[in-house]
């Protein structure tokens, strides 16, 4: 208990902190600098829609989480954001994603720049079959930016919280790390080269629960300075982690093509205690299928 | 180990001490206002209710938001389920300093009797002590000492008895009479905060052990229910 020593005469006012000191909290919508601003997406594949007339923005050094079904499209759209399709024959895009304002698949970007800017890091861990430091290195080797390297390996293993584990044995082969070391390994290596963006898809699902917290801490520690977005089957997962979730579902045509859409975003609290959509609070629920 | 989630338990636990030290405030200002006559801070007592309540609704949403988002289990899920109850428990007992504050402004204009407001005082003071002991021990995980509020609260309860007396043998005086009855009610909410701060001490018992008991109830007063 506080200091009850002293009878106050009057009651007096009341120090206005924030009773619950929710230090996560949200900044209103208006504070939010945006770093995507995705409008009115359809992808394609082969022709045939995966994901329509899809808008949203993701906001600067927060965690947006995109949860759904199987088929929803989720992974689709992520991939659009480091131009990942571009990879994928008969891949097609409509619509537009400004990053930072300016059009992201604009005739004058150039996808490498872009994906260094917005590193991705995958569902199974896929470290280089050689050692730790070398694979911390790969990315700056390849940019060009070898001046200070072995610092900026260290920086890098340090903000992946794996310094402590492997900082004496960076010679060794990172295939001899653990499948979680071995995830944080590959997020380090994104952030060797300083992106602005990490997108995680699936970034724990092949790890064991120890190390999922692992990689979950490391998720709030990082979009300090970092602005994260994340795919995830795991609706816990979301909602333990995510500032900002985005549910998508899978609408069935007469003819019975699939095609996934968005259906709700909101601070990840909303989503998790009232949603506004009867599709979302089916999902969370379990109710759904 | 999930850092953020701790930190979230944590938060919402210095937010409920915070609450019970604006219930004690309350409950400060509710014996000040009776022991001088006081209705401006009466008035302020009653205004202050809303802090109470902001904060009351600050942490039930907080614990829901909790409760969604990270699925707590054994002991962090007890903190929470305990913390859900005490802070009902002190947003009740700053009602009753509500109560208190107005029936001081009910009996302002009549004739007192200054003794019995001394035995209120007494009675206020124990109340206060009550809460002091439940929210500390409860801070401190301190289940011996979370026990003691059972003790406290027979000096409190026997106080009320003892007051119904007094006010029975102020005599006839109708403006006198009236007071009493008004002073009657205000030991009955002493009495109240009393009994919430035993059941703060039983949300405190249930966090340590597990296992929800009432210290006494109407059926064993004499305690045998708390046998394990």
């Amino acid at each position: 208990m506080p200091d009850t020593e002293t009878e106050l005469v009057r009651i007096g006012g009341v120090s206005r902190e924030d009773p619950a000191g929710r230090a996560r909290n949200l900044p209103p919508p208006e504070q939010r600098e945006t770093v995507f601003d995705v409008r009115d997406l359809t992808v394609s594949y082969s022709g045939v829609p995966a994901l329509k007339n899809v808008s949203l923005q993701v906001h600067r050094n927060l965690v947006t989480a995109f949860i759904g079904p199987s088929g929803c499209g989720k992974s689709t759209f992520i991939r659009c954001f480091n131009r990942m399709n571009d990879l994928i024959p008969g891949a097609a895009m409509e619509g537009t994603i400004l990053y930072h304002d300016e059009d992201l698949y604009g005739r004058q970007v150039d996808a490498v720049e872009v994906r260094k800017r917005i590193g991705m890091v995958f569902q199974k861990p896929n470290p280089f079959p050689k050692s730790i430091y070398d694979n911390v290195a790969f990315g700056p080797r390849v940019l060009g930016l070898t001046d200070g390297l072995d610092d900026r390996v260290e920086r890098a293993l340090r903000q992946a919280a794996l310094w402590d584990e492997v900082g004496g044995r960076l010679k060794e082969g990172a295939l001899s790390l653990s499948g979680g070391q071995q995830q944080r390994l590959c997020i380090a290596r994104c952030l060797a080269v300083e992106p602005d963006v990490i997108l995680m898809d699936e970034p724990a699902s092949a790890l064991d629960p120890i190390s999922t917290t692992h990689i979950e801490d490391l998720m709030h520690e990082l979009k300090r300075d970092y602005t994260i977005v994340i795919v995830t089957h795991n609706m816990q997962q979301a909602a333990r982690v995510a500032d900002v979730t985005a549910f998508f579902s899978v609408e069935v045509a007469a003819d019975g093509r699939r095609t996934g859409v968005l259906v709700e975003y909101d601070a990840t609290p909303k989503i998790f205690t009232n949603p506004e959509d009867k599709r979302t609070e089916d999902y969370v629920t379990g109710r759904f299928g | 180990m999930r850092v953020t989630f701790q930190q979230e338990l944590a938060e919402l636990e210095r937010a409920l001490q915070g609450e019970a030290h604006l219930v004690v405030r309350s409950l400060r200002g509710a014996l000040g206002a009776l022991q001088r006559q006081d209705v401006e801070l009466a008035e302020e007592v009653i205004a202050f209710d809303d802090e109470v309540d902001r904060q009351y609704f600050a942490i039930q949403s907080g614990i829901q938001e909790l409760l969604a988002r990270q699925t707590p289990v054994a002991i962090d899920l007890r903190l929470v389920l305990a913390m859900l109850h005490v802070n009902l428990h002190l947003e009740r007992a700053a009602d009753y300093c509500v109560t208190i504050a107005k029936l001081v402004k009910l009996a302002q204009a009549l004739e007192g009797d200054a003794s019995l407001v001394e035995g209120l005082e007494e009675m206020g003071n124990r109340a206060e002590e009550m809460l002091v002991v439940a929210l500390e021990s409860f801070a401190d995980r301190d289940l011996e000492r979370a026990e003691l509020l059972v003790d406290l609260d027979e000096l409190i309860d026997t106080a009320n008895r003892r007051l119904v007396h007094d006010v029975l043998a102020l005599g006839g005086n109708p403006e006198l009479r009236e007071w009493g009855l008004r002073m009657i009610l205000v030991s009955r909410c002493l009495e109240r905060i009393g009994d919430h701060a035993v059941d703060i001490g039983e949300q405190t018992a249930f966090l340590i052990t597990g296992e929800f008991r009432e210290f006494t109830d109407a059926s064993h007063p004499d305690g045998s229910s708390a046998t394990r």
